[in-house]
């Protein structure tokens, strides 16, 4: 965990603003800086960037499995055993072209919890994963993304409940779905998104024509969500490559 | 992993901003990379990538080129930024002229791609699909830091050091240039557009000259 040297900060304040969740904090004196752990995600940006000049910031082993999942999930430096992938996520479109992952009549869907900037509990993502499971949506497993290594259940998005109160800079949740239950899902998330005193971001995958056109776009029109201006394409020159 | 998709700001500041990520897929094509990685990096220093890194090091923005390719394993993804479609256009022809084999992505506003694929030459696999911000939007900070803050999309980037910044750059004290340079290298995986950064902050030091006018 990240901890302020008492003995060596003077209360200058410049690291205050580089926390993204505003855990650096001044003492009730006003004298020195602490860091709150109840919101402190262990991201690391503190430490990784010397952000105090006293160097009166230091890094304190983790003594257990939650604040390394919480430090695992914020520090994007850090790679999960099993995915080999540094920071939260997966391969998810990225290597589709190669792996198959995301065939012709599914979609993935990817729903970065806390982010933008925000983070959130785990019981926020707990809510938003059972939400989708139950519309439709199957889960990766923890051989592809980290959040599955604490669910008691694939088959329903429950988490452990030790770690609901846990506060993490970002998680995702992923998972496929045939592409006929697409409005489901849409549906169960517009439900959903009331529900949480978080964000999420929210990322769809699929495969698409030469054009880079897919029909799911005439689907979400028709649950009168915009068509999307942003995407990140995989440009098929991955080998070998996966057509069917 | 999706930090490059969400980005916040105007069409006209997002047109120019595209993200290149050079990525091997576990168990299929992960062996021995770091040839195919030293290639795919000279492509992208020779068509001029403002920005780009390996999160393991660090982005080069704030590192040697030599420390950085040094340290390739077969773990390493490189991913960074460029400015223009036209850059875009010449790293793919590139890329697909040497068949690497390693799958390449980029980022950006889907009008734009799309035509830099077609330019190209190459062909669309499959596409993450940006469909925004979801939840409690009200808690979520101002249009114009989250343009800035979005460029990290894991969020090293605080929206309050942003605030700062724009301070420091509104009031003279720094130049927009150096102002985004101080907040790129937070960024340890080198998709911070600097060069759109300082524009976004540029355009906030003109508003504030107009008001005191």
């Amino acid at each position: 965990m990240v901890v302020v040297n008492k003995e060596l900060c003077t209360g200058c304040w410049t690291c205050i603003p580089y926390c993204p969740v505003s855990a650096l904090k001044k003492n009730e004196d006003e004298t020195i800086t602490y860091v709150d752990q109840d919101i402190c995600t262990k991201c690391n940006v503190c430490i990784r960037n010397q952000v105090c000049p006293l160097e009166a910031i230091e890094e304190q082993p983790y003594d257990n499995f939650k604040n390394e999942f919480q430090h695992l999930m914020s520090d994007p430096t850090v790679s999960t055993k099993g995915t080999g992938v540094p920071g939260r996520g997966t391969e998810e479109a990225k290597t589709n072209d190669v792996t198959g992952r995301f065939g012709k009549n599914e979609f993935g869907i990817c729903i970065d919890m806390g982010r933008p900037g925000i983070g959130c509990k785990l019981r926020e993502a707990e809510k938003v994963a059972m939400a989708v499971v139950r519309a439709g949506v199957k889960l990766e497993g923890p051989e592809a993304t980290p959040i599955a290594k604490i669910m008691t259940d694939l088959k329903t998005g429950k988490l452990r409940d030790d770690l609901l109160e846990t506060y993490v800079l970002s998680i995702i949740v992923e998972g496929k779905c045939n592409i006929k239950r697409l409005p489901d899902v849409i549906k169960a998330l517009k439900e959903v998104e009331k529900q949480i005193e978080t964000v999420f971001s929210l990322g769809i995958v699929a495969r698409v024509d030469e054009n880079g056109d897919t029909p799911m776009f005439d689907m979400l029109k028709e649950l009168n969500i915009p068509r999307p201006f942003r995407g990140k394409i995989n440009v098929g020159l991955g080998r070998p490559l996966v057509e069917d | 992993m999706t930090h490059s998709l969400h980005r916040s700001g105007s069409l006209e500041s997002l047109k120019n901003d595209f993200v290149w990520f050079m990525y091997q897929a576990s168990g299929i094509n992960d062996k021995n990379i770091k040839d195919k990685a030293l290639q795919f990096i000279a492509i992208a220093e020779k068509v001029n990538s403002e920005n780009w890194g390996d999160i393991k090091t660090g982005s080069k923005l704030n590192h040697d080129i030599e420390e950085i390719t040094n340290k390739i394993t077969d773990n390493s993804r490189f991913r960074g930024v460029f400015t223009k479609r036209e850059q875009v256009v010449e790293f793919l022809k590139e890329l697909k002229k040497r068949n690497l084999g390693l799958s390449v992505i980029i980022s950006g506003l889907l009008d734009e791609v799309l035509i830099a694929c077609k330019e190209a030459n190459v062909i669309p696999h499959t596409i993450n699909y940006s469909l925004g911000v979801w939840g409690k939007k009200e808690i979520l900070p101002e249009e114009d830091v989250l343009a800035i803050t979005t460029m990290c999309g894991h969020h090293m980037v605080a929206s309050n050091i942003v605030k700062e910044k724009m301070e420091e750059v509104k009031s003279g004290r720094k130049s927009p240039e150096d102002a985004a340079y101080e907040l790129a290298i937070l960024c340890p995986c080198g998709i911070f557009n600097q060069v759109r950064a300082a524009e976004i902050l540029k355009d906030k030091q003109i508003n504030n000259k107009d008001k005191l006018k």
